[in-house]
């Protein structure tokens, strides 16, 4: 007898620190809107006006701004359709030739050259380098280097014109991913 | 003159003109290392260079992409490569070529150059009579 009273006392004992434990965790309040009433004597409904006053604890919570998920990015070379690239080239044939002919062909390896440079700006980029001097509060010295280095294959001539000196050649490349390595 | 084992030695060199003469090409054929450079300054042909050689050791690889120039006898590469010059240039450039390109603009005043290599590439050469079959080693 003595035995079970002994237990029934130390269950209440547990259940009662059990539910103090309970009570220190303060739920959090709800939010509560007030009625105020700005001018002190509001007859009208319009002219009260509602505060609202939101529980910080609910604050923290709905102001849990998921970070925006990072967009599925377009490839610039899509799997199906492969990218054609189109450019002009120019060049000019030197002042001591021979004949036309002569001066046609030295212009055209020009233009190709600058056609070359074109596709290996737009595919692979170019490096900029720029340097102003500045004495004085006045620029003495303005100097911009660009350079391109890149390997260009398959690239094929389209068009070829020769006028008044100025020979342009319109080549293509063709771009696939599957050239690329992955 | 007959032999002491009848007409062995006649049979044997008749077969082995005849075995020239199926493989010719394959006797004329040769591995050459070309490589060409030119030069553009100012939108101008500065310099235009193409070296060939035979190659000194055997190359590796497989040929691809051949080229065939229409050409009278001659067994000097480079002076049918020269006799041929669109042809060839125009081959190099589906082969590839690279392009190194510097500019400069100083106070406004612009001067650039741009240079075309075919770094030195091995081709197999193929002579014959009448055409010379050409194609880069891969």
């Amino acid at each position: 007898m003595k035995y079970s009273l002994v237990l029934v006392t130390l269950l209440s004992v547990a259940s009662f620190a059990a539910n103090s434990d309970a009570s220190k965790q303060v739920a959090p309040e709800p939010s509560t809107i007030t009625v105020v009433c700005p001018t002190g004597s509001c007859t009208k409904p319009s002219e009260v006006q509602k505060v609202e006053v939101i529980n910080p604890v609910e604050i923290a919570k709905t102001k849990e701004v998921e970070p925006p998920k990072p967009k599925p990015q377009d490839d610039v070379l899509s799997t199906k359709e492969p990218l054609l690239i189109s450019v002009v080239g120019q060049g000019v044939a030197p002042v001591n030739t021979s004949s036309p002919a002569q001066a046609y062909a030295l212009a055209k390896r020009a233009a190709v050259a600058d056609a070359y440079r074109l596709i290996a700006e737009k595919v692979k980029g170019v490096r900029i380098d720029g340097q102003d001097l500045i004495k004085n509060m006045m620029v003495k010295r303005s100097t911009v280097r660009t350079s391109v280095q890149a390997m260009v294959r398959n690239a094929n001539i389209v068009e070829t014109t020769f006028k008044e000196g100025l020979c342009e050649v319109e080549m293509e490349i063709t771009l696939s991913r599957s050239q690329f390595p992955q | 003159m007959r032999s002491r084992d009848g007409n062995h030695s006649f049979t044997l060199s008749i077969s082995s003109i005849i075995f020239a003469l199926l493989y010719s090409s394959a006797l004329f054929a040769d591995e050459y290392i070309i490589s060409y450079r030119y030069s553009v300054k100012n939108a101008t042909l500065y310099n235009e260079t193409l070296y060939v050689s035979k190659a000194m050791k055997k190359c590796k690889g497989t040929p691809y992409n051949s080229l065939i120039l229409d050409v009278t006898k001659s067994e000097n590469l480079k002076e049918i490569l020269l006799n041929n010059q669109d042809e060839f240039i125009t081959f190099l450039y589906k082969i590839g070529l690279h392009v190194e390109h510097h500019e400069e603009t100083l106070n406004g005043v612009n001067d650039s150059s741009t240079i075309l290599t075919l770094p030195s590439k091995c081709f197999k050469v193929d002579f014959n009579d009448n055409f010379v079959k050409i194609a880069p080693l891969k």
